[in-house]
């Protein structure tokens, strides 16, 4: 019986303490898988919550055959993304409080801030469900099986949703480059007159 | 099970040109497919850039949050049924419209009891004893008229 198999047994019996260090083990990586879908701290905290809360209240539907615990715990939150974005878009903001700052890279000059600035940019226009794949392939390290069982997908489906999703922040981010370089082409009223 | 030139393409699409995050099964395939092709080194130097970006694409630190949602869990899992009322009576939220009805359906409710009690219950108090029609007939007796005084 694997560790995952255990602690939701414990919870499945009303054990707050599996319950706390299940919540413990997985609260990182929900919140940030929430947050890179939201960009929203409020809706990212209270996504999270739900998602926990629905693993107390529905711990029984936990198939161990069908998915591991930390899989089955982002299915929970990417159907409460993909609901909460579908029915609420009007209320996204990036209310971005109770964060601390955000790690530049070492390389950090200003075109590469301009690069990322675009690349948040685009991410962010991307739909809802290549948004997700992209964020469960690159920034939480699942499979291509895990991320199809996560979306309810097929593979074949879930690399036409990368494909896509990357064909896309590709596209941008050239256009983006492009229109820097003409700007920075582009003689300025002084050189002209001189 | 081969790497033709469109599967390398797709592989390179999706999963971006990391081998660790290409499917295990096709990974040492792929790994071989792009040692002897220029061209697929060169589509790999195309996403490279892109790769590079989302791996410097960093999001700040949410330990707040993650802290909240702990001590959240601890107080959910351990509170008492008086603690659950109470927390649906008067939730902790910022839309005063959004739970102020809870409140007020909790005040009325006294009121819409004791209605209901009186409905049923006399508590010891003496009615007059006399039907409708009685009351009516008793009514018709009486004189209305004016009396005239000279």
């Amino acid at each position: 019986m694997t560790d995952d198999s255990l602690l939701m047994q414990a919870i499945q019996k009303g054990d707050t303490s599996a319950y706390e260090a299940a919540v413990a083990q997985h609260v990182k990586s929900i919140s940030h898988y929430a947050f890179r879908m939201l960009r929203n701290t409020k809706d990212t905290e209270d996504i999270t919550q739900e998602t926990f809360l629905r693993l107390w209240t529905h711990a029984d539907r936990w198939n161990p055959d069908k998915a591991s615990l930390t899989t089955w715990l982002h299915r929970i939150a990417h159907n409460l993304c993909i609901d909460y974005l579908r029915k609420d878009k009007s209320s996204l903001s990036d209310n971005i409080d109770d964060v601390d700052k955000i790690e530049q890279p070492d390389y950090a000059d200003e075109e590469s801030e301009e690069r990322l600035a675009a690349l948040t940019q685009a991410i962010s226009e991307l739909g809802e469900r290549q948004r997700s794949a992209l964020v469960l392939n690159h920034y939480h390290g699942f499979s291509n099986k895990q991320i199809a069982e996560i979306m309810d997908v097929s593979v074949d489906a879930l690399e036409s949703l990368l494909a896509r999703a990357r064909r896309t922040l590709k596209t941008q981010l050239v256009q983006k480059s492009e229109a820097h370089n003409k700007l920075l082409k582009a003689p300025t009223r002084f050189q002209e007159k001189s | 099970m081969i790497i033709t030139p469109e599967r390398f393409k797709t592989l390179i699409e999706a999963y971006g040109t990391q081998a660790q995050r290409w499917p295990e099964d096709e990974r040492q395939l792929a790994i071989a497919y792009l040692q002897l092709n220029p061209s697929a080194q060169r589509l790999v130097k195309e996403y490279q850039e892109l790769d590079r970006l989302l791996d410097h694409h960093n999001i700040p630190s949410l330990t707040l949050i993650e802290k909240r949602v702990l001590s959240n869990t601890h107080r959910l899992v351990r509170e008492t049924v008086v603690d659950r009322l109470l927390n649906w009576l008067v939730p902790h939220s910022e839309r005063i419209l959004g739970w102020i009805w809870r409140p007020a359906l909790a005040a009325a409710f006294p009121l819409v009891f004791g209605i209901f009690l009186s409905n049923y219950y006399s508590f010891g108090i003496e009615q007059s004893g006399h039907s409708l029609e009685e009351e009516l007939y008793m009514l018709s007796l009486n004189d209305y008229a004016e009396i005239q005084q000279w």
